[in-house]
């Protein structure tokens, strides 16, 4: 039902472009972006998930995701990422379809993920955290390492990536003693850990402090300058979304209702109408 | 839960709380072997202390403990480490007890009846048998989840047992098992103890135990400690995380059915020498159960948790069993005897009572996470005094 808003709101777009009304880019090629999504659909029984959504992301582009809760925006990461299966549609990186690579082979191919919840070994120390992930994008998949010991694979790489994002102190605490804002961030360090090109944020600063949302958002901007990464982000934080993202995805129901630079975003009145107002000051 | 991550590492992953980025999780050299010095400790001093006529008294339970710590410990390689409960472990056992004494007692073509190659041949064999099975087997039914992965285990037990019970081909002895000839020349029995003929010397069968389960017990540390192990570790903590960040969960989870199902077989042939024959008792349900309740007993945390876990209850087995009047070390001074034959014919009783105690407080801890906190309770205790 939203297949329709969204072409009314394209047809609106393009009337109202001259006067410098909110504008609905066109989607980037999927198969040429650095991470694309052509007409993908993901449907849980009757519930209609993600409905045809397509997107390119260039290389280098910061891009947000956001949308009402139970818009699918994780069940889109969740697609992307090949933790559930697309009931439709293609999954790009580079160009190369990989919509049929299993789960764990996406991280050899250069995309790596944060989950919103908090997604750890819990029992282990931050430094074995980080290591194993390492471990893991050294050796591949799977290997029968078993003549060498744990300490000896990984382990630099691993502290220079805790260096990072600023866990050095935690180095030996383990993972489930952490405070919340420092979990989020070993979080981003193992997704890192995988050397990806493109790289997915789920909620990367939901449950923290002002204060620690701020550094975030300023930690994952300098990640994505050093590193030169691809960063798609889904974020409910309006601040941070409109200070770092490039562009902004509005999905609703679905469905994507608008594209484009931040400031275009937030005067789309598709967009406005999508959050019922309750986010329009927010906006 | 504290020590939890550092044991499993087995040796330091966490080496102490506070330390530079140089030398962070390099563990000092005592960290680094205090697994192999507890089980060499282990080995020397644990006949001497059961077998003195204080504790049971009798030199055949040592070696027996030390068959069913390696058995334990390569059952809990799958559960503790891996997270995959087997509620069937009893028929890796099995391969390690049948293969060989199936082959030494009837010889095979160029093969010797009782002829020491043909023994290390049937070895042999049992390993790669069990290798390639349970590889097949966990290839199988590792995808099926928990549940399953239990449930099936158990069902390719019994239909092993089963199969062993109806004596095919008059092999495996149906329900007497193999009681005869199933040893090779270089056993000796006499009187009921084994010893093992080696270049003209005889050497005690608890000294012969004691080689393989350092052996096995120490490759087994080897492969916990690896990359390989420490992968295994994190499809237990966290499937999905581990495959979302690139671990092919299930080629770990299959090659940890399979590892645990050759050191099982290792120490079935210990067993099968240990007894002078292969006993069916050794391939049935319970077996398996209590191999499952051994292993909890004594932490499947801890890499030591199924030795102190096996100890524990081989020992209340023969000490409770045994006992009827237990006297007090100083007995030769005055006598002092209590007689307790009344209470501890319930032995089974007083160790379900101390599993449950174990379950209900610490699941994952044991008696060997217990003996753990002791040190450092003491510690606490002891810094707080000086404060």
């Amino acid at each position: 039902m939203s297949r329709p808003e969204n072409q009314e709101n394209t047809g609106s777009m393009e009337t109202d472009r001259t006067a410098h009304r909110p504008e609905v880019e066109p989607v980037t090629d999927p198969a040429s972006a650095a991470l694309g999504v052509e007409t993908l659909s993901r449907t849980f029984g009757e519930v209609v998930a993600v409905d045809g959504v397509s997107l390119g992301v260039p290389g280098g582009e910061l891009r947000a995701i956001i949308g009402p809760n139970g818009a699918g925006k994780t069940t889109l990461f969740n697609c992307v990422m090949g933790t559930l299966p697309p009931t439709a549609g293609e999954v790009y990186l580079n160009g190369t379809a990989i919509t049929d690579d299993p789960e764990e082979r996406r991280p050899h191919l250069g995309m790596a993920r944060s989950f919103q919840s908090n997604q750890l070994f819990n029992d282990q120390t931050v430094l074995e955290n980080i290591r194993l992930v390492v471990q893991t994008t050294q050796q591949g998949a799977f290997s029968l390492d078993l003549f060498r010991t744990h300490y000896d694979v990984g382990r630099e790489r691993a502290v220079e990536l805790a260096e990072a994002v600023s866990l050095t102190d935690y180095l030996a605490v383990e993972a489930k003693n952490l405070p919340h804002g420092e979990q989020r961030r070993l979080g981003i360090a193992m997704a890192l850990a995988t050397d990806p090109e493109v790289l997915l944020l789920d909620e990367p600063t939901s449950g923290m402090s002002p204060g620690a949302t701020t550094q975030t958002a300023a930690l994952i901007e300098e990640i994505r300058d050093e590193r030169g990464l691809t960063v798609v982000l889904i974020e409910h934080d309006m601040d941070v979304v409109l200070s770092i993202s490039d562009r902004i995805t509005v999905l609703d129901r679905g469905s994507v209702i608008a594209t484009g630079p931040p400031d275009a975003v937030r005067e789309n009145q598709a967009v406005q109408d999508a959050y019922l107002g309750g986010m329009r000051e927010e906006l | 839960m504290s020590g939890h991550a550092d044991e499993q590492a087995d040796d330091g992953g966490s080496g102490g709380r506070w330390f530079t980025s140089e030398t962070v999780g390099e563990p000092s050299l005592f960290e680094r072997y205090r697994i192999p010095l507890g089980m060499l400790l282990l080995v020397a001093v644990l006949r001497p202390a059961v077998a003195s006529d204080f504790l049971l008294g009798y030199n055949a339970i040592a070696s027996k403990m030390l068959i069913m710590m390696l058995f334990v410990a390569a059952f809990n390689l799958l559960f503790g480490y891996t997270g995959l409960l087997s509620f069937g472990h009893a028929m890796f056992l099995g391969f390690g007890l049948y293969i060989p004494a199936i082959l030494v007692k009837n010889g095979f073509w160029l093969l010797p009846e009782g002829g020491n190659s043909t023994f290390f041949i049937g070895v042999a064999l049992a390993l790669v048998a069990v290798a390639v099975y349970s590889y097949l087997l966990g290839k199988l039914i590792v995808g099926m989840g928990e549940i399953y992965f239990a449930l099936l285990t158990l069902a390719f037990a019994q239909a092993i047992y089963f199969l062993v019970l109806r004596d095919p081909e008059e092999l495996t002895g149906g329900s007497n098992g193999i009681t005869r000839g199933a040893l090779p020349d270089f056993v000796e029995q006499t009187r009921g103890e084994i010893a093992i003929e080696a270049f003209g010397a005889s050497v005690d069968w608890y000294w012969a135990v004691g080689l393989v389960f350092l052996l096995a017990m120490l490759a087994l540390w080897q492969v916990v400690r690896s990359p390989f192990g420490r992968s295994l570790v994190a499809v237990r903590e966290n499937e999905q995380l581990a495959r979302a960040m690139g671990v092919d969960t299930t080629r770990y989870k299959i090659w940890s059915v399979t590892f645990s199902g050759v050191f099982s077989a290792i120490a079935g042939v210990l067993l099968m020498v240990h007894n002078s024959g292969a006993a069916i008792e050794n391939l049935n349900v319970f077996t398996s159960g209590d191999t499952v309740l051994m292993a909890v007993l004594g932490g499947v945390n801890y890499f030591f948790g199924p030795i102190a876990g096996a100890f524990t209850w081989l020992f209340a087995e023969d000490f409770l069993t045994d006992l009827e009047v237990w006297e007090f070390p100083i007995s030769a001074l005055s006598v002092v005897s209590i007689d307790l034959s009344g209470v501890v014919a319930y032995w089974q009783f007083f160790l379900g009572a101390l599993f449950v105690v174990v379950v209900l407080t610490a699941p994952e801890e044991g008696i060997w996470g217990y003996l753990r906190s002791i040190p450092v309770w003491i510690h606490a205790r002891v810094t707080e005094g000086e404060k």
